[in-house]
């Protein structure tokens, strides 16, 4: 009888075991027992590395090394021989994301948290985010469970860390086999892990991603102050030092945080490998530019239930829309030579993973490349590539056996080896007995047939009545069972063994044994074949799927090139210019390079695209001073009274739906403001609404930086509905925390200047004296007198001005006295009545204002209202009795002055930039809707092609839709899904 | 009322003691927003006491002896209706102690917001001086969370302001996050406590002598038709799913939908079912990402060409007074302006039950009319020149236009 290899290498390991331990620094119990694992493959194709493929080879391991490939290589008789005739092997897989043998090794603190200190005990720097000091190899230990499945997944090492905190520690590079820890560990600091989640941490602060990201920066600059001093000893801080050369492994959420990872490695000079989230194909180019290396997961969705139309409306365009193009990321990423390796990290299990693995080649992926970011690529980020990713003489014997190229669908991993140790993945059968057999019991002729799935057998037995059989195999020994008839329950059981093989194809010619009926009669049995079965080929589609277009941003509205910026006339408009003039009736306005180049009568420019303005208004575009829009995970760091740290430009989101809607609404600009939770908030982003563009590129270059301060109820948190203890609890405490802020700030300047190796540089103390030096501006959320009056005479007393009171609902009351400081005042129209701080607001506030002579406008707070701020301002000639110009002022001109960009946009000027606004009815009315939003010369809303956006993303939807129906009745599994909504922020949220 | 009628009367009060001259305004040469649909250009309005007694144009030479307010360029509207708002009920929204519109507890239908109407309260002088003269006092929060009395925005007290008390009782159809994994158990349980609730009120009716129960007694009209259920509800399923249960359970109860963002994907069927619907504040974003950006200002007018009868709202207390701008959009979105109109005003008071009295401008109606500069519906155009209750002309100077003369002053003295 033959043996097959795979049952043969088992039996072989069994007595090999105590070979592994040879050399160690165990006790040994009994006598000694050295075995050599000496074996070699034969008629194997081998994988050597990408690329290098050897058919009918060998291949000989010598105690865990590989001594010899080749297809003539001389395969010493000591060495056992193992036939694998018609197997396919690869190099193990590597993954560098991984928790295995780790994931419960965080240690969580448990108890109350604290606003400001660290309750860990021990020598730990303040944040318990910063969880470097953790040491995956110190608590590493083999996981049988989660072995089998990386085994099965093809994966053989995988750089493990504890998933805890935002800095992780380091990372120990392992083998995922089930030998002993000592022996598994290949590299215990391999690399050190980040990620953007504070994890087990019930430290209040960070509670924003920019928070986080404020972190990691003061944690850098913390351990570079570290080196330098003697005073302290903080695990933390000793740990990153002490892992600085180790390459670092970041986990990113998506495509934005994989820009902002890397913005971060840039800004240290530090090589990240970023691990994405499989969407990175939605933002390539500006991932190719980072020059970051990836990692990327295989983690597709699975189709949406859409059967009901109601429910597919939950879904979101980008979802149906990841869903198909998920599977082509890896495929794009390499198309753009963009560095990536694969993680089984977000697959549910080995099935699904070599599931992915093998449509992500059906789409286009390169099988090679595909091989090299599981093998080569990681192990040389590792520095590894010596011992491990690929099949060479002298590296360690890890490799995996397939009954098929690995890339074809029904290719399954049977064998994995590691360090030359067997571990069987597929329960193979040893012989195969599918197919169609004669049985013979007591001469009585049936026709079964015999079918083999997944390893387990199952058949039916032909006649009148179709009978199911059960079959069952136990080291060669078959039995079956049947019903004596249709609707019987009785069963007759047989017992049978093999009585002739194929010795070419394993499969079984004849059984004979003894049959057993339900009254306990004996009977002879045989089963003799009469032909193979065939096995069912799946008609695989070699074409590459029709997917659709990637659109920028990656949602609804979307384009799929980004729109720009081109020669425009304006022909014939009402233009309220801002300027001196004031109205200009049946004017051109032409436009190019983003600027405007022309205004008066019967311009031409070249290659000018003409848009009759004809009975509409052009204005420059709205100015919203006080906006929350397209802020990702938080627009307050809640968490202390002065982050001035945290900076909105490191959480900007791209993708946020409401940057359309409010073009839509005639803005071209905003100021992302930080919310009100604390006196001193965190530092503004000021973006121009470039819809489709990457969040770097959304920010207005060169703006002037500004921060966020806030008063009253919130930051004394009148209105948390919990008891907090956080200071302050009154007005009287906001003033000493400027006082003290600032005046610290002061002595941190002279201090870095006297000593600034030994003086820790400290973002908050920088921020704070930026204002001091006029370097950056307040925008300050308020809305009594009395505070006003109190933050004006800080900036008095510490000669600085307050640039801009936001909200600022009693200024009509100190208007006089924001005049003498030279405060701007950006307030709502009619607010009022929301909580007690404002029950004096009233809505001729901005005409009181306006009158006094304080640069005064109106802000939004809000993504609906700011798409209608012409409206807002309307209601001032209403309530206050002003001229439309000085409303229409209040939505433009003047926010630009307060943010300090009435240089370059705010009015209709040659030599500004093109931020225009052509209305269709005169802009302070409630009929007035947006025709064209131009932002430096670019069209990027146009009424008319919204429609045309609106069918083509309805036509999208439905063809997505449609292929999920279809993918459901082809049999796959679908899952509930209601996409999430971006966020709709105002100042009062204490996210 | 005929010409001839209108003589006769006027002839009787002079019998009486010539009190037709004291007693009668004319308001000449203004655009008339009839509110239901109709507008008169350079025409008249006859008040007497607290009725408007004709309306037209050309009246002056049949009331050469009454009161003549010349409005010559101005705007004649009918007095506004905030419906489904906490006016009067809520003073400052995050001072706990101002607010008394929502009772501890899932079911309510006993507790009415009637008798917590707060005349005094500041914020309703805010609105009169944008328009709004009536508002329908809506109890919040929970499943069922009260009966809502509709009043008038000036008075010296509830029992003054009533208009129509108990007008309807509020339910709020549970919705569960559709992103609870148990949610479809959790939306069964919930509309399972509907039923048993519904169940329970039933059986208390038929009962000869129940034993006293509140909260059952208090379905009484509602459950007979007397008084709408104003079914609050969000989602396009919620929509089907609430509105089939009442149509096969309980086909006597009176349905209006309230809030119902979603109404326009269920045109049909709610066309289907005769049920108005009370948008809430379309001053918002769209619900969803593929929404069009405007469907919130289209709603209105697809479901009036649909001829689904419509209201607008919005709940905010303070907001109430913005209540003409969201007309004005739906106006510049699809609606003719009269048509918009209706949806603050006789569709409001239809709904309502109370348009008997008020809600348009026709002859036998309070005389409940504000005056504008011009354009109601838009914001830079809606100032009020004069407004009247019942006849009676409301003092425009709130407490905000006094705060803002305080400071002028103070200014001016520098």
């Amino acid at each position: 009888m033959k043996k097959n290899y795979t049952t043969g290498i088992f039996l072989l390991l069994l007595f090999a075991a105590q070979f592994v331990r040879a050399q160690s620094t165990f006790p040994m119990n009994g006598v000694s027992n050295p075995l050599s694992n000496y074996f070699a493959i034969t008629q194997v194709s081998i994988q050597c590395k990408p690329g290098v493929q050897l058919k009918n080879a060998s291949i000989l391991v010598r105690d865990g090394k590989i001594e010899a490939i080749g297809t003539d290589i001389m395969i010493p008789k000591e060495a056992r021989i193992i036939n694998g005739k018609g197997k396919y092997v690869y190099a193990s897989f590597i993954d560098l994301f991984s928790d295995y043998g780790t994931e419960n090794g965080s240690q969580p603190i448990s108890g109350r948290p604290n606003f400001y200190e660290n309750n860990k005990k021990g020598a730990y720097a303040w944040n318990d985010a910063v969880k470097s000091y953790q040491d995956a190899a110190s608590v590493f230990k083999v996981d049988e469970k989660k072995s089998k499945a990386m085994l099965a997944a093809g994966f053989g090492a995988s750089l493990t860390a504890i998933p805890d905190g935002i800095f992780r520690g380091t990372a120990s590079l392992v083998l995922t086999a089930t030998e002993h820890e000592q022996k598994m560990m290949l590299k215990a600091k391999a690399a050190t892990q980040m990620s953007f989640n504070k994890g087990s941490s019930k430290q209040p602060y960070p509670g924003s991603m920019m928070g986080v990201i404020a972190l990691i920066r003061q944690t850098y600059l913390d351990a570079d102050w570290y080196k330098q001093q003697k005073e302290e000893y903080l695990l933390n801080l000793e740990a990153i030092n002490a892992s600085k050369n180790l390459p670092v492994i970041f986990e990113s959420e998506n495509k934005l945080a994989v820009l902002r990872a890397a913005k971060i490695a840039k800004e240290f000079n530090l090589n990240y490998i970023i691990k994405g989230n499989g969407d990175e194909y939605q933002r390539i180019s500006e991932i190719k530019a980072t020059g970051n290396k990836l990692i990327i997961p295989l983690n597709f969705p699975k189709p949406y239930e859409v059967s009901n139309p109601l429910d597919a409306l939950r879904i979101n365009l980008a979802d149906l829309k990841h869903w198909e193009m998920a599977p082509a990321n890896a495929a794009k990423l390499h198309q753009s030579n963009i560095p990536f390796a694969l993680t089984m990290q977000g697959c549910s299990d080995a099935k699904s993973f070599i599931q992915n693995l093998q449509k992500s080649v059906l789409y286009g992926l390169n099988p090679d490349a595909a091989i090299a970011a599981l093998t080569t690529i990681p192990a040389e980020w590792l520095g590894m590539n010596q011992q491990i990713g690929s099949i060479e003489k002298g590296m360690l014997a890890n490799f995996f056996l397939s009954n098929a190229p690995i890339f074809e669908a029904d290719a399954k991993i049977i064998s994995h080896f590691v360090l030359g140790k067997e571990y069987r993945i597929e329960p193979e059968l040893s012989y195969l007995l599918n197919g169609h057999y004669t049985s013979s019991i007591s001469n009585v002729e049936t026709h079964w047939n015999i079918k083999e799935k997944d390893g387990k057998l199952s058949g039916s037995i032909i006649g009148a009545d179709t009978l199911k059989l059960s079959i069952q195999e136990v080291q060669g020994i078959y039995t079956f069972m049947f019903a004596e008839g249709k609707n019987s329950t009785s069963q007759t059981r047989i017992n049978a063994w093999i009585e002739k093989l194929d010795s070419q194809s394993n499969q079984i010619v004849s059984l004979k044994g003894t049959a057993f009926t339900s009254k306990g009669e004996t009977q002879q049995f045989y089963l003799k074949l009469d032909s193979i079965g065939v096995q069912k080929i799946k008609k695989e589609n070699k074409n590459l799927p029709n997917i659709g277009e990637v659109i920028y941003p990656f949602c609804e509205y979307g384009n799929e090139q980004i729109p720009k910026a081109s020669n425009i006339i304006f022909r014939g408009a009402t233009v309220w210019t801002n300027e001196k003039d004031s109205i200009l009736t049946e004017t051109d306005v032409a436009i190019s390079n983003g600027k405007i180049i022309g205004i008066g009568k019967n311009l031409t420019l070249a290659n000018a695209q003409i848009i009759d303005a004809k009975g509409k208004f052009l204005t420059n575009g709205i100015i919203d001073e006080h906006s929350h829009i397209a802020i990702y995970r938080g627009v307050n760091e809640c968490t202390q009274n002065n982050t001035a740290e945290v900076r909105i430009g490191d959480a900007v989101n791209s993708e946020d739906i409401n940057i359309y809607r409010q073009l839509s609404g005639g803005v071209i600009a905003c100021q992302q403001l930080h919310g009100s939770c604390n006196p001193v908030g965190g530092q503004s982003s000021i973006i121009k609404l470039r819809w489709g563009k990457a969040p770097e590129e959304m920010k207005i270059s060169q703006a002037a930086g500004f921060i966020k301060f806030a008063l009253g109820e919130n930051v004394k948190q009148s209105n948390w509905g919990i008891e907090t203890d956080r200071f302050p609890q009154t007005r009287m405490g906001v003033e000493q925390v400027y006082y003290d802020a600032f005046i610290r700030a002061r002595e941190y300047e002279a201090a870095r200047k006297a000593n600034p190796l030994l003086t820790r540089k400290d973002l908050e103390m920088e921020a704070m004296l930026e204002i001091l030096n006029k370097k950056r501006f307040i925008s300050c959320h308020s809305y009594v007198q009395s505070e006003i009056n109190m933050l004006m005479h800080v900036g008095d007393s510490l000669g600085f001005t307050v640039n801009t009171f936001t909200h600022i609902l009693e200024g009509y009351k100190v208007a006089d006295k924001m005049k003498k400081h030279g405060a701007s005042a950006s307030t709502f129209a009619d607010w009022w009545a929301y909580k007690f701080e404002v029950i004096d607001a009233i809505p001729q506030n901005a005409g009181i204002l306006n009158a006094m002579g304080v640069v005064t406008a109106i802000n939004s707070d809000d993504a609906e209202m700011g798409r209608r701020l012409n409206q807002e301002a309307a209601k001032i000639i209403k309530y206050a009795g002003i001229s439309e110009m000085d409303a229409w002022k209040m939505v433009t001109l003047n926010p630009a002055k307060m943010l300090h960009l009435d240089h370059q946009t705010g009015s209709i000027k040659v030599g500004k930039d093109a931020d225009l606004v052509l209305w269709s009815h005169t802009p302070l009315s409630i009929e007035a809707k947006a025709l064209y939003t131009v932002v430096d010369g670019v069209i990027y809303f146009d009424r008319e092609k919204d429609k045309a956006y609106r069918m083509k993303m309805d036509l999208e939807r439905q063809r997505l839709i449609q292929k999920m129906i279809e993918a459901k009745q082809n049999g796959e599994k679908t899952e509930q899904k209601v996409s999430e909504l971006d966020p709709d922020y105002h100042c009062e949220d204490f996210e | 009322m005929t010409y001839l009628l209108k003589i006769t009367r006027c002839i009787a009060f002079v019998f009486i003691g010539s009190v037709c001259m004291a007693q009668t305004t004319i308001i000449q040469n203004a655009t008339i927003h009839i509110g239901n649909g109709k507008l008169i250009e350079n025409g008249s309005m006859v008040i007497e006491k607290d009725k408007i007694v004709e309306v037209g144009q050309n009246l002056k030479n049949l009331y050469k002896n009454a009161k003549t307010i010349d409005a010559a360029g101005k705007h004649i509207y009918p007095g506004l209706i905030a419906m489904n708002n906490i006016m009067g009920l809520n003073e400052i929204d995050a001072v706990r102690a101002t607010k008394d519109y929502q009772e501890h507890g899932e079911f309510n239908p006993n507790v009415r917001s009637q008798i917590a109407f707060h005349t005094d309260s500041k914020i309703l002088p805010t609105a009169i001086y944008n328009g709004v003269l009536y508002t329908q006092a809506v109890p919040q929060g929970g499943v069922i969370s009260g009966s809502s009395s509709v009043l008038k925005t000036k008075a010296w007290n509830w029992e003054d302001a009533t208009i129509r008390k108990d007008d309807g009782i509020h339910l709020h159809w549970p919705q569960v996050s559709p992103n609870n994994p148990k949610q479809d158990e959790l939306l069964g349980l919930a509309i399972q406590e509907i039923e048993e609730f519904f169940v329970a009120a039933s059986q208390y009716q038929l009962q000869t002598k129940p034993k006293f129960n509140a909260r059952l007694a208090a379905m009484k009209d509602l459950l007979n038709g007397k008084v709408n259920l104003y079914l609050h509800v969000q989602e396009a399923q919620s929509i089907v799913r609430s509105v089939g249960f009442f149509k096969q359970n309980y086909p006597k109860i009176k349905l209006v939908l309230v809030g119902a963002p979603d109404a326009y994907l269920l045109i049909d069927f709610l066309k289907n079912h005769q049920i108005p619907v009370v948008l809430g504040n379309i001053h918002r974003l769209p619900s969803r990402n593929a929404e069009a950006i405007d469907q919130p200002y289209i709603t209105p007018s697809q479901l009036v060409q649909a001829g689904i009868k419509v209201a607008i709202s919005l709940e905010g207390s303070w907001e109430a007074r913005n209540l003409a701008y969201l007309a004005g959009t739906a106006a510049a979105y699809g609606l003719s302006k009269e048509d918009a109109l209706k949806t603050i005003t006789l569709h409001v008071a239809e709904i309502l039950e109370v348009d008997k009295q008020i809600g348009s401008l026709e002859v036998g109606k309070n005389a409940s009319f504000i005056i504008a500069e011009g354009d109601l519906l838009d914001m830079k155009t809606s100032k009020l020149w004069r407004a009247f209750l019942d006849g009676e002309e409301l003092d425009l100077k709130n407490e905000q236009v006094k705060l803002a003369e305080k400071y002028l002053q103070k200014y001016q003295k520098k």
